[in-house]
């Protein structure tokens, strides 16, 4: 056998191994890579889980902790942990899953799992469902929250923790403005003007780089005067006259200077600091402002009651973050299992005070460590039942199209900015709001 | 000595030429009979060896340009290709207003960002080429807005300037001019992002001008002395001119760097308020990732790169006179 040394490697070789190599890498960069579609039996592939930072630091070694320990049954495939950061979340997700390398199961974007539905990439819930009601997990949910989940192709994830957007006042400000907690839209009026005697904003809340939130309030107005964004059709319909006399409401605020006039352009951190330095008194904002930095005001910090609005109605924007399954999986059946399990034991995440958003079950409301805090447990016996979703007030089931038009969308932040800005008028806002949605549909 | 007396003498000594002649080099050109029987086989045989990094580079650059190429011809999104459109998606956009008012901005804050930049990147670097005392000390402190990263930097310039308790504001009050919103009035809006632009981009004009100070032989600047040149004439007609191939360079890179700038506006401002800020990357980037419209984001990204190369060319031939003069 002859043997090879460097002298006798020749061009003609090099170039064959050169050749090779280049092949197998443009090979490589083309195939499609990860699991294939899912199966309905078993796999040796382990199941991929993909959860967010829902709260503090303690979150997610917590819920990694949960995984871990899930012992699948035999033939089912065990479960991997991965933290997704909030920046730039869409582009991951959107890129592991065109590429087919993304989870089986996530959390994600509270309309994700709604846009991948539409695009044929999430495995529906049903089944899953269907086998809760055995297990007393079914009914364990709040009241009409599933429903939020379900479309006309079946339930495309299951709530898992509630994003809310209530009223705050700082009871020391309020006290000392010698003003009482608000119960109507006329009452808040004129705590807003007692808050500005001592120079105090009662309007607070922003609306900047990254923040969405002033968004959230708007149409959360909206809602609490019976309007909203779309309609029974789930189109855009934003122009109505519950929403043209919720937001001249809001630039009467605007316009008599119980907004801070900044405001359009405060990121989160800019919202929390005017709390800590006692220039908010009365606000809007999630159910995690006392944990954020509002330094020692978090104390005085207190959940208000629902406002009433000139048409009788209570209301308020919420958002049921969710898990969901996707097609793309080592084993339907392995995902399912695997949910039932968090389900069954993601308790921790609450008992724990991680930070995560209010609980989807009624066991985990129940449990003492979540009572001790009166402010959250205020937000589910006063707000949960009167909260609706971006679907509102055609229905409360959200849908694909919410994602690309309302959520943290141009014209949702271009319409806050201009009301925060004071200088436009409900009605051509509205228009311009319904137009730039009608042109984001799909 | 006549100033026309001066200008010539200025213009020999830039070009280093005596009084005798151009004295221009005589370019070798090689002969074609000198070519080897085997010049066409090395050819190949070249070739071949640069084959492999070819593909890579067709598979790295060529192909992600492509297909986004085809995507701004398609209704897409995220996840799917979408139908194809042609050039619909280019006429969607030619047609919106805010396309126009981002590429206004854009216009704005890269003349501001360039020239903003390089007059303080020259000044200072003709400022740190005299002997002043802990020289090195101030080159390293001017780096500092270079080199911090832009999330900090713009963290810190939110803080200067957000909220009405911000020190700007405070400062401003004080002096009498009311309380200005900074990043909430749309003009003062504008302009803080382009000052925080000049502010981040101002070191790397000092390098680049210290480098090319440093290239220009002091011979020059002494002959002009003696042909009778102040300092102004000296600046204009020869520092200017003797740096100027860096400088074209350096306006080349920072239009670049500024058109493609995203970070700045969007930790600053977010594009607002009311998109007031935003320029044509910032919207390429919201078209996308946030309204999900892939095939119009993309065709703001292709409509920016050819004025990017459009502008890149007009400087590159700037440079190659310059070169022949």
């Amino acid at each position: 056998m002859p043997s090879q040394n460097g002298a006798s490697f020749t061009r003609r070789g090099f170039f064959g191994v050169a050749g090779g190599v280049s092949v197998a890498a443009i090979l490589a960069a083309c195939s499609p890579s990860g699991a294939g579609g899912g199966g309905g039996g078993g796999s040796s592939k382990p199941l991929k889980f993909w959860n967010m930072p829902w709260g503090g630091t303690k979150f997610n070694p917590t819920d990694k902790k949960i995984t871990l320990a899930y012992k699948p049954k035999s033939g089912l495939p065990a479960a991997t942990y991965q933290e997704i950061q909030w920046a730039n979340f869409t582009q991951t997700f959107s890129s592991a899953i065109a590429s087919n390398t993304g989870p089986a199961v996530s959390s994600g974007g509270g309309t994700q799992a709604f846009q991948f539905a539409a695009q044929g990439k999430i495995a529906y819930a049903d089944h899953l469902i269907k086998s809760w009601e055995s297990n007393g997990l079914k009914d364990d949910f709040l009241d009409g929250l599933l429903d939020t989940m379900k479309t006309d192709k079946g339930y495309a994830a299951v709530p898992y923790n509630l994003d809310v957007r209530v009223a705050w006042y700082n009871k020391a400000l309020m006290q000392q403005a010698g003003a009482d907690v608000p119960t109507t839209w006329d009452e808040y009026k004129a705590v807003c003007a007692k808050l500005k005697k001592i120079g105090v904003y009662g309007f607070g809340l922003g609306s900047g780089a990254g923040s969405f939130t002033g968004s959230h309030i708007m149409t959360a107005f909206m809602i609490n005067n019976g309007g909203g964004l779309f309609n029974k059709k789930q189109e855009p319909d934003a122009v109505t006259d519950e929403n043209i006399e919720a937001i001249e409401f809001i630039l009467e605020l605007v316009k008599n200077g119980y907004s801070d006039p900044a405001a359009a352009t405060y990121t989160s951190d800019n919202v929390q600091a005017q709390w800590k330095a006692k220039r908010f008194g009365y606000g809007w904002d999630g159910a995690g402002l006392p944990a954020g930095a509002v330094g020692d005001v978090a104390s005085d910090l207190v959940v208000a009651d629902p406002l009433t609005s000139p048409s009788g109605k209570k209301g308020g924007l919420y958002f049921p973050n969710n898990i969901m399954m996707y097609t793309n999986t080592p084993s339907q059946e392995g995902s399912e299992a695997f949910v039932t399990y968090y389900y069954k034991n993601m308790k921790e995440l609450w008992t724990e005070n991680t930070g995560i958003g209010l609980p989807p079950l009624k066991s985990i409301a129940d449990t003492d460590e979540f009572k001790s805090n009166a402010n959250n447990v205020k937000i589910l016996n006063d707000w949960n039942p009167i909260f609706k979703t971006w679907a509102a007030p055609g229905g409360n089931g959200l849908f694909a199209n919410i994602a690309n038009t309302v959520d943290g969308t141009q014209p949702m932040l271009n319409f806050t900015q201009a009301i925060l800005g004071g200088k436009t008028d409900a009605k051509s806002a509205l228009t311009t709001l319904q137009s730039g949605i009608e042109g984001l549909m799909k | 000595m006549s100033t026309e007396t001066i200008t010539r003498g200025i213009g020999r000594a830039r070009r280093g030429v005596g009084n005798g002649g151009a004295g221009r080099p005589v370019q070798f050109k090689p002969s074609n009979s000198n070519r080897m029987p085997g010049h066409r086989s090395r050819s190949t045989t070249l070739l071949l060896f640069a084959l492999p990094s070819l593909i890579l580079l067709v598979l790295l650059n060529v192909y992600p340009v492509g297909y986004a190429g085809v995507q701004s011809a398609r209704n897409g999104d995220l996840l799917s290709a979408g139908d194809f459109v042609g050039g619909q998606n280019y006429l969607t956009v030619l047609q919106q207003p805010v396309f126009w008012h981002a590429a206004l901005f854009t216009l704005i804050f890269t003349l501001v960002g360039v020239f903003g930049s390089w007059a303080i990147g020259l000044a200072l670097a003709l400022l740190l080429r005299t002997r002043i005392p802990a020289n090195g000390l101030f080159r390293v402190l001017l780096l500092l807005p270079w080199v911090v990263p832009i999330v900090v930097s713009a963290t810190a310039w939110n803080w200067l300037v957000a909220t009405p308790q911000s020190p700007l504001p405070v400062i401003a009050n004080f002096f009498g001019l009311g309380n200005p919103l900074f990043l909430a009035d749309p003009t003062l809006a504008q302009i803080l992002v382009c000052v925080y632009k000049v502010w981040i981009s101002f070191p790397f004009m000092m390098m680049m001008m210290t480098s090319a100070l440093a290239s220009v032989d002091t011979n020059v600047y002494e002959a002009s002395k003696v042909d009778g040149a102040g300092p102004w004439q000296t600046f204009r007609l020869i520092t200017l001119p003797m740096i100027s191939r860096t400088t074209y360079i350096s306006w080349i890179l920072m239009t670049i760097f500024c058109v493609n700038d995203f970070p700045t506006i969007f930790l600053l401002t977010g594009g607002g308020p009311v998109q007031s800020t935003q320029t044509l990357v910032v919207m390429a980037y919201v078209t996308v990732f946030q309204n999900y419209q892939t095939g119009p984001g993309v065709a703001i990204a292709f409509l920016m790169t050819l004025v990017l190369v459009i502008i890149s060319v007009v400087l590159y031939r700037q440079i190659r006179k310059v070169n022949i003069e």
